[in-house]
């Protein structure tokens, strides 16, 4: 029954699926060009080294990586539009998964058939990482394509595969609250309103804990300190940051499932 | 050697709850439920809106978790395994689709998601006049009343042992009510049990054996439906040949219409010998006793 639920969320999804995963593409590919420019390069560099630290904050780079056509091409996956790209569908997926489908009124549909509640949440969540996987892997495909066809020397398509890994765990732990959350509404509006809101919370928090000293103890409550490109790209994902995410994301769905399981529908 | 119970032995009513309660913070959508319906039998539910009709089904179905009582579908305790919902079709009261998915693509899903083979399927596709064309359409596209019979279709496609419908026939045109009521009537040939929700009175009295009266989440009556309407008060119409005061016959009954020389009176069982032997002093010209209409016996309890 998951197999027959999982491929129904796929058929539901699958068309903004395309476009989210093209433009994840081609923006990474498109990373690579301008990594290549010494013209850019030199105006980021002095541009960098001119900007206050709240912008670098932003920025989520050390600013040695940032100038180097590298860490231009990592900026590409903490840039807003890739992690946009990412939200999109680790909010839609588990909003209308459970949310969805009981504000529309399918639910009663599927949930009266001989499939226990649990299996809706795993389904679910299986939707959201397969389409989480297809995007990170479409964002390095964009790299991989752009440096094969281009190469930079001393960068290698490889070293952003541990990026695009994190930046999958990152919006799995992030989509799983997401389930959670559709877990417990009605409608998808409301549960598409909670996740956003608590993802770009998460956000706004790691920005604010870095370049506030008075917050910064707060910054490990937020998923995004847990995503660290350029350090993924020199030594790979740190094993701490994979388990908090890892953690995160296991809870979410443990908590889902209870909740899921025991609600009126 | 002693035998072993036989755990395939079926139970013979597929619907038994007790004490089947539903409580949403200090509002009661339905209260104290106790009820048992046979196999093969067509059990009718009636009420007006906001009985707890609707409940009582996505109770029976586990959709709803019950603040009290408990509900046995199938011989299975509802809050326990799930498998027993795979003999049972579901029609809601109100239908709701994925709008992008054709009508064949929403069938195959759901009677996937069964797991047992639709068999009935072109059956019930030819009897409700849906086409491969219309299948193949995006439900979006479809009216009320196709969305209706797609509805009627997903629920009985896999032949369920037990079907429950709420108002099955919403939206429906007459032709297709009639195909509608023949459907039901070959299910219960085949010895499928049928629990129906309408407001449609006249459809519960030709398609159920049986019916249940909820009132504010509360049964106020369950019987066949010539035991409802023996049990209610008879209509008695009499014409005289002479005029007559008729408010003297008062006491026997209520006087729903009455002139000189015609009265029209609802009269409880017990009181209708006695109105018979007066009518018999007046100058009677013809009286006609009536048995009332499951409408009529609906009424009576919800007025």
């Amino acid at each position: 029954m998951i197999g027959v639920l999982f491929r129904h969320h796929v058929r539901l999804h699958r068309v903004p699926l395309v476009p989210l995963a093209l433009g994840l593409a081609l923006f990474e590919w498109m990373m690579t060009f301008v990594a290549r420019e010494p013209s850019v390069t030199s105006f980021l560099t002095s541009a960098l080294r001119a900007a206050p630290p709240q912008f670098l904050a932003l920025l989520n780079q050390d600013l040695v990586a940032a100038v180097s056509p590298q860490g231009i091409i990592g900026v590409g996956y903490t840039h807003p539009f890739a992690l946009i790209m990412m939200a999109v569908w680790a909010v839609r997926v588990p909003s209308a998964s459970l949310a969805g489908e009981i504000g529309r009124g399918t639910m009663d549909l599927v949930a009266a058939r001989p499939v226990v509640r649990g299996v809706h949440v795993v389904a679910a969540a299986l939707a959201l990482l397969a389409g989480l996987t297809v995007l990170a892997l479409a964002a390095w495909l964009g790299t991989f394509v752009g440096l094969v066809g281009r190469p930079l020397e001393g960068v290698t398509a490889w070293r952003f595969l541990p990026v695009a890994a994190g930046m999958w765990l990152l919006f799995a732990a992030a989509g799983s609250v997401a389930i959670f959350v559709s877990a417990l509404a009605r409608e998808a509006g409301t549960a598409i309103a909670w996740s956003s809101g608590l993802l770009a919370g998460s956000y706004v928090l790691d920005y604010a804990a870095r370049v506030w000293p008075r917050i910064a103890s707060l910054r490990p409550l937020s998923l995004f300190r847990y995503y660290e490109p350029q350090q993924a790209m020199i030594a790979g994902l740190a094993s701490y940051d994979v388990e908090i995410l890892a953690a995160v994301a296991a809870a979410a769905l443990l908590l889902a499932f209870a909740v899921f399981s025991s609600r009126d529908l | 050697m002693p035998s072993r119970p036989d755990r395939s032995a079926r139970d013979p009513f597929p619907i038994r709850t007790r004490g089947l309660r539903k409580r949403y913070g200090r509002v009661t959508a339905l209260e104290d439920l106790s009820l048992e319906v046979g196999e093969g039998e067509a059990f009718g539910f009636l009420g007006p809106n906001g009985a707890g009709k609707t409940t009582t089904i996505r109770l029976l179905l586990g959709l709803l978790r019950p603040s009290g009582g408990e509900a046995v579908v199938l011989g299975k305790k509802v809050s326990r395994a799930v498998a027993w919902r795979g003999e049972v079709g579901y029609l809601p009261g109100d239908m709701a689709f994925w709008p992008r998915l054709s009508g064949l693509e929403t069938l195959d899903f759901l009677a996937d998601l069964t797991g047992r083979p639709a068999s009935a399927r072109v059956e019930l596709l030819k009897r409700l006049d849906l086409s491969a064309a219309d299948l193949a359409r995006p439900v979006r596209t479809y009216s009320d009343g196709m969305k209706q019979k797609l509805g009627i279709v997903q629920a009985l496609q896999c032949a369920p042992r037990l079907a429950l419908l709420d108002e099955p026939t919403k939206g429906l045109d007459p032709l297709m009510q009639q195909a509608f009521y023949e459907i039901v009537t070959d299910m219960r040939r085949r010895g499928a049990t049928v629990f129906l929700s309408s407001h449609v009175i006249a459809e519960v009295e030709r398609m159920c054996d049986r019916v249940a009266m909820l009132r504010a989440g509360r049964l106020v009556t369950v019987g066949s439906v010539v035991q409802l309407r023996q049990a209610e008060r008879r209509r008695v119409s009499a014409d005289f040949s002479a005029d007559v005061d008729v408010t003297a016959l008062a006491h026997f009954g209520d006087i729903t219409a009455g002139t000189g020389r015609h009265v029209e009176m609802l009269v409880a069982q017990a009181q209708v010998a006695a109105l018979v032997v007066r009518l018999g002093m007046l100058p009677l010209a013809d009286v006609v006793i009536e048995h009332p209409t499951l409408e009529e016996a609906f009424l009576e309890h919800y007025r």
